[in-house]
């Protein structure tokens, strides 16, 4: 033990150290955020409840392909079909794992991840989704011009560009 | 009749023990009742200085400020139920914490309080201190054994321990100051320490404040000591099985042990509720201010200290903890009795 060790050691030198960063946290500002009164802002594209998407004249856009349904891992999409039409189109939100693929799957941007995080419920059968709920959501969340540039901002749909992005390296041929 | 019966002067003589104690039960009501409020908000304090030092804000919900939380905690803790395990040896598990908050609480009769507010002034005040404070162990220790659990059984060991060996290395250091004052007595030695030219013995005993600190916060079983409860390894330690009620009188006697123990080093280091002669001459007007509420000052600052400790240092090992007890606070504070004396002696 060397004599600077020893002299470290008789005062305090380390622990004093630390008690003044504690003392200096004292008077530093906390960075709790008391949750119900103040919230945390929501990050752009975030992935919250579900919604389905309404064209211009207020009918869903979704035309019951089943795309959705087939590429979700947790499989919590049903899609009921009767005389062409989707007559039942379900969600269970509790097995939801909110990747988004869904989203990404959808030809004609039909469905939507909204910002809504605060659906606790007491009851299973409320945490259910049904039509109606989800064509609500979608007035809810997504009113006007925020549900029309959504899909733009975050996702493709492939029915309006079937090309691959022009950033990826890709073979695209001798006459571009 | 009446006349025959007690004599004028006898009368005289049981009108005036009347008084006394008519005083004393006042004084005596005054001073729990006070300290059992500190308790309450000391743990909100508590709570409110680690949650900034941790940049939390902690208690915020139960009032403005979460002020009103030791309440709520008190009534939480009032209508629990109350668990008795079935194997628990029953007069004992009642026992335990009766004596430990006992033993802490018979402490706050001797302390000092302000010039002439003392409930027992009694001479061996130091002395009395030590062997009541030494009875809280046997609280510890009948509850941990009472429990029958193996977490609540080695945290009474460890607390036994533990508090013995650091009441040896806090007696010695309080030997220095008892050179120094020439007395047992709390409130002579806050009139020796005013009277002397440092003001508080803080300055010539520091190397006993230093000792004694430590040891406070060993004695009390606090973080970095807090063996006995170590709540990574034992669950709480010694009241693992207590709950309601009676885990709420376990806590009251810690925090009005770590109350008593501010208490005495604000009389025996910091001047008890007088302010050193060089302060007052340079700043006049500080004379004005009651005796009482330098005391309280000094009490806050001494358990804001502890509270500071417990933000910032993690638990020593068991080991650890008695070398450091035995290989280096009671040597030190021998030497500073050595130290103390010769110099009483030489001068």
């Amino acid at each position: 033990m060397t004599v600077r060790e020893l002299v470290n050691k008789i005062f305090f030198i380390e622990i004093l150290k630390g008690m003044a960063l504690t003392l200096s946290r004292l008077f530093s500002h906390a960075v709790t955020i008391q949750y119900p009164k103040e919230r945390r802002p929501i990050a752009p594209g975030f992935r919250g409840q579900h919604a389905l998407a309404k064209n211009p004249q207020g009918e869903s856009k979704c035309v019951g392909c089943g795309l959705c349904a087939a590429m979700c891992p947790s499989q919590c999409i049903q899609i009921f079909r009767e005389k062409g039409k989707v007559a039942r189109y379900e969600i269970d939100v509790l097995r939801c794992i909110f990747c988004g693929f869904c989203v990404e799957a959808c030809p004609y941007g039909a469905i939507a991840l909204t910002e809504n995080y605060e659906y606790s419920d007491y009851k299973k059968e409320d945490m259910y989704l049904t039509k109606d709920k989800l064509l609500s959501n979608w007035d809810k969340y997504m009113p006007g011009k925020k549900g029309e540039e959504y899909f733009k901002k975050f996702w493709r749909p492939m029915s309006e560009d079937f090309g691959t992005p022009s950033g990826q390296a890709v073979f695209r041929g001798k006459h571009s | 009749m009446f006349e025959n019966a007690i004599s004028p002067e006898a009368l005289d003589t049981i009108t005036k023990i009347g008084i006394n104690v008519g005083i004393a039960i006042i004084k005596i009501a005054v001073v729990l009742g006070i300290g059992l409020l500190h308790v309450a908000y000391a743990t909100y304090f508590e709570r409110k200085v680690i949650g900034h030092m941790q940049v939390r804000l902690g208690p915020m919900r139960v009032g403005p400020h979460g002020l009103l939380q030791p309440i709520a905690d008190g009534l939480k803790l009032f209508f629990k139920e109350d668990i008795i395990p079935a194997n628990a040896d029953k007069p004992l598990f009642y026992l335990g914490p009766v004596i430990f908050m006992a033993a802490s609480m018979v402490n706050l009769s001797v302390i000092p309080f302000a010039s002439n507010f003392v409930i027992a002034n009694i001479n061996v005040g130091l002395l009395f201190i030590f062997a009541i404070a030494g009875m809280g162990v046997y609280g510890i220790f009948i509850s941990g054994w009472a429990s029958n659990s193996k977490y609540a059984f080695i945290g009474g060991l460890r607390s036994s321990a533990q508090v013995l060996s650091y009441e040896i290395a806090m007696g010695l250091s309080l030997v220095g100051v008892m050179i120094m004052a020439g007395s047992l007595n709390l409130t002579d030695i806050v009139k020796a320490q005013s009277d002397s030219i440092y003001g508080m013995y803080a300055i010539p005993q520091i190397v006993a404040f230093v000792v004694f600190t430590i040891a406070a916060v060993a004695e009390t079983n606090r973080t970095p000591f807090d063996m006995p409860e170590a709540e990574s390894e034992l669950v709480a330690g010694y009241f693992t099985e207590y709950t309601g009620f009676r885990f709420a009188l376990f806590f009251l006697g810690e925090y009005i042990a770590m109350i008593i123990m501010a208490s005495l080093a604000t009389v025996c280091f910091l001047g008890g509720w007088t302010i050193p002669w060089y302060i007052t001459k340079v700043l006049p007007f500080l004379k004005i201010v009651p005796g009482i509420v330098w005391f309280l000052v000094k009490v806050y600052a001494f358990i804001f200290f502890y509270y500071w400790i417990r933000a910032t240092l993690p638990r020593y090992r068991y080991d650890q903890l008695m070398a450091i007890g035995w290989k280096i606070l009671i040597p030190v504070a021998l030497a500073n009795i050595l130290l103390t004396g010769l110099v009483k002696i030489l001068l």
